[in-house]
């Protein structure tokens, strides 16, 4: 068993209105030589995890070599979208394999959704508290 | 014109445009008070891919398939 770790709810950029605070998580993202610390949006009704296309860049992918294609919905069905897999780390839990559909869109905020980042983490949501709860799966006390 | 004597012509109104009257004084209102609503005419993302089952089990592939690789 594992201590879960808290987080608060945070604003994105463009309010600061109270009604307009979201789970924003902060992630670190590894793929070969190339270490990313930004914030993922926790999105429960996302099915996946989506990858902006600048965060793939700085990664190091490169779109042509990206063989797998994955066909998203909503807003981003318009545009395509290539499977990416890069190590992801919260705070001091072990790195695990997240899985992103990475799109071409520059406007989208990186989202952490059903597969495969609440598959590796249970998260307890506060939003009463504007805070939430993370923890590797199957450590939860 | 005062409100008292506006009434009586409000309630001659058919619905629709009661409905008009309602929807006007609420975008004015929110004009006046710098509320941002959205435009009819707008085209707004939604950028939660909801129900996007097949990318899922794409992605699941793809994580078995690197995971067996490594």
């Amino acid at each position: 068993m594992t201590t879960p770790v808290r987080f608060a709810y945070a604003h994105p950029e463009a309010s600061r209105a109270e009604g307009s605070l979201l789970a924003y998580l902060p992630i670190t993202l590894r793929h070969d030589t190339h270490v990313l610390t930004v914030t993922g949006l926790l999105d429960t009704g996302s099915t996946v995890n989506v990858l902006p296309y600048p965060l793939g860049l700085q990664l190091g992918f490169v779109w042509e070599q990206q063989p797998t294609r994955v066909h998203l919905t909503g807003s981003l069905a318009r545009l395509p979208a290539r499977g990416v897999i890069v190590s992801g780390q919260v705070a001091a839990f072990p790195p695990v394999e997240l899985a992103f559909a990475w799109t071409q869109s520059t406007e989208v905020p990186m989202i952490l959704g059903q597969v495969n980042f609440f598959m590796e983490f249970d998260v307890c949501f506060f939003r009463s508290q504007a805070a939430f709860e993370v923890n590797p799966k199957g450590k939860a006390s | 014109m005062s409100l008292t004597e506006l009434f009586p012509a409000i309630k001659m109104l058919p619905r629709a445009d009661k409905l008009r009257l309602m929807q006007f004084l609420v975008i004015d209102l929110a004009h006046e008070e710098g509320v941002p609503l959205l435009a009819a005419d707008a085209e707004y993302p939604i950028w939660t891919p909801l129900h996007a089952f097949e990318a899922a089990d794409t992605l699941l592939q793809m994580l078995k398939t690197h995971q067996a690789d490594t």
